[in-house]
């Protein structure tokens, strides 16, 4: 309600207003833009202040084409990356997974040297019987890595519960290398 | 309105009893009664007087079935009709006139190869355009603007065409090297091999129309993957399910909603009775959901629903393969192109 009344209030203040305006001067300058509404002669129709467009082909990557109107003058554009050869647009695409294939045998030594932890992506599990092998093997080659810690660990309690009692046992050698 | 339409409305009731359904509001019984008027009302009474003569309280009940609508989408826009070619060729030549000169010294550097090349163009097709044949805006024949009858100015391949051939001189005549050509692929053609063979199982037939997966039955007849929905299962599931067991896994597929977009009642002749439970079937209703192919192609090798052939199929191919009734059903849950 109270809005109502302030705008109505407002509403009468400006009608009051204009009524006193004073009509103007002659002499004051008229508004800039020229509206012809009585001449009658001939103007020069322009031409409205568009650009020159041609029809541009365009060519996806993976061979797909459409035309469309452009100013540029190129009659056919080849893009490189788009929608159609992104992975974020075509997920189950085997053609864009991060395969990779290594030719020299340089990825194999650096991983023979340094391991897998530098991997991007944990090595997926090996599902061929073939790679079953593998695992049986990498599993066989743990363990025994296992029974060789635990060897050295009781070597080394000897060693502790040895000291002091007896001269001490020569050094073994370490059955195995890491 | 009047009592007599009420009393015409009431005897209608008293001759199909089986229709009436304390539970369902009078105009939607009367939809009822009027669509199974011309197809089912016979089965109708005949089911609704052995029930009645064996188990009054009992009706026969439906199963539910969940149908899957797979569709693989449009892969190129639609041909244009006659009529709109010649418009937007009309429209090109109009902008001609209509659009401001191009401006090439913007574009292309003087003494340029490309300038020259450019030059010789301009003065061979007079127009900065490639793509409306001979037509110049500026001199005193720019009324001239019509095409004469037969005239392949206006097909879009013709066009496209056009366009790619001014590339390759443009590559042929800048290029140092002279020996060699610029050869520029073309695109696809919109017509494939699989539509000259009218190879139906294949997903590149028709690219420019929605295709459906259709599956025949061991017994013969043609219809959309459909099983019965099992209990504690949602219709989604059930989709889900008879997708995957009628066309394989080998797809990669997405359902478009929860709900169906469509279902058709299948009233066999006679009601029979299920074996274990002793219930009266009446027939059964499959709801269809919506899914898109993405990727993959169905395999009935592997499938348990006794299907022994698929086809992907227009709409209009549709109508020649399912039965009239069912087709009917479905039809309006198709998209036209």
């Amino acid at each position: 309600m109270s809005m109502h009344t302030s705008l109505r209030r407002t509403a009468a203040t400006i009608t009051n207003s204009t009524t006193t305006i004073l009509p103007r001067l002659p002499t004051q300058p008229t508004a800039t833009t020229f509206i012809c509404s009585q001449c009658r002669h001939a103007t020069l129709l322009r031409r409205p202040k568009r650009p020159y467009t041609f029809t541009q082909l365009i060519t996806l990557s993976d061979g797909s084409t459409f035309t469309h109107r452009t100013t540029s003058p190129a009659p056919i554009y080849r893009s490189t990356r788009d929608t159609r050869n992104s992975l974020l647009w075509n997920p189950s695409s085997s053609k864009l997974m991060n395969v990779e294939d290594d030719e020299a045998g340089r990825l194999a030594a650096f991983r023979a040297r340094f391991g897998r932890g530098y991997d991007v992506n944990t090595p997926a599990e090996p599902v061929d019987p073939k790679d079953a092998a593998a695992v049986k093997e990498k599993e066989a080659a743990a363990k025994a890595q296992a029974d060789a810690e635990q060897e050295e660990e009781d070597n080394l309690l000897d060693l502790i519960s040895s000291f002091g009692q007896n001269e001490a046992p020569p050094p073994e050698k370490k059955p195995f290398k890491k | 309105m009047s009592s007599g339409s009420n009393g015409a409305r009431r005897m209608v009731s008293l001759l199909r009893p089986s229709i009436v359904d304390p539970g369902v509001c009078r105009s939607c019984q009367e939809t009822l009664g009027r669509r199974s008027y011309a197809s089912a009302a016979p089965a109708a009474t005949e089911t609704t007087s052995t029930s009645a003569s064996t188990t009054p309280v009992v009706k026969p009940a439906y199963t539910i079935n969940a149908g899957v609508v797979l569709s693989r989408p449009p892969q190129i826009t639609r041909d244009l009709e006659p009529f709109e070619k010649s418009y937007y060729f009309y429209q090109k030549r109009l902008n001609e006139r209509l659009a401001l000169p191009f401006t090439k010294y913007f574009y292309f550097k003087r003494g340029t190869p490309a300038d020259e090349d450019w030059k010789k163009k301009i003065l061979e097709r007079r127009t900065a355009a490639r793509d409306i044949g001979k037509y110049n805006a500026y001199d005193s024949e720019a009324w001239n603007d019509e095409l004469l009858l037969g005239a392949k100015e206006s097909e879009p391949e013709h066009q496209v065409e056009m366009l790619l051939q001014d590339a390759e001189s443009t590559a042929n005549a800048t290029s140092q090297d002279t020996s060699k050509k610029e050869e520029i692929p073309r695109p696809f053609p919109r017509v494939t091999e699989a539509d000259k063979k009218n190879d139906q199982k294949s997903l590149d037939r028709l690219l420019s129309r929605t295709l459906y997966l259709l599956v025949q039955s061991k017994e013969g007849h043609w219809k959309f993957p459909s099983s019965p929905v099992e209990s504690g299962e949602t219709l989604r599931l059930a989709a889900e399910r008879t997708l995957a067991q009628s066309a394989g896994v080998n797809m990669n597929t997405w359902m478009v909603g929860y709900h169906p977009v469509g279902w058709h009642a299948y009233n066999p002749p006679r009601a029979k009775s299920d074996k274990q439970t002793e219930v009266e079937v009446a027939g059964s209703k499959i709801f269809f959901l919506k899914s898109r192919i993405m990727a993959g192609q169905a395999d009935l090798s592997v499938n348990t629903q006794n299907l022994k052939d698929f086809k992907w199929l227009s709409k209009e191919e549709l109508s020649k393969y399912l039965n009239t009734q069912y087709y009917s059903n479905i039809k309006n849950m198709l998209a036209d192109r």
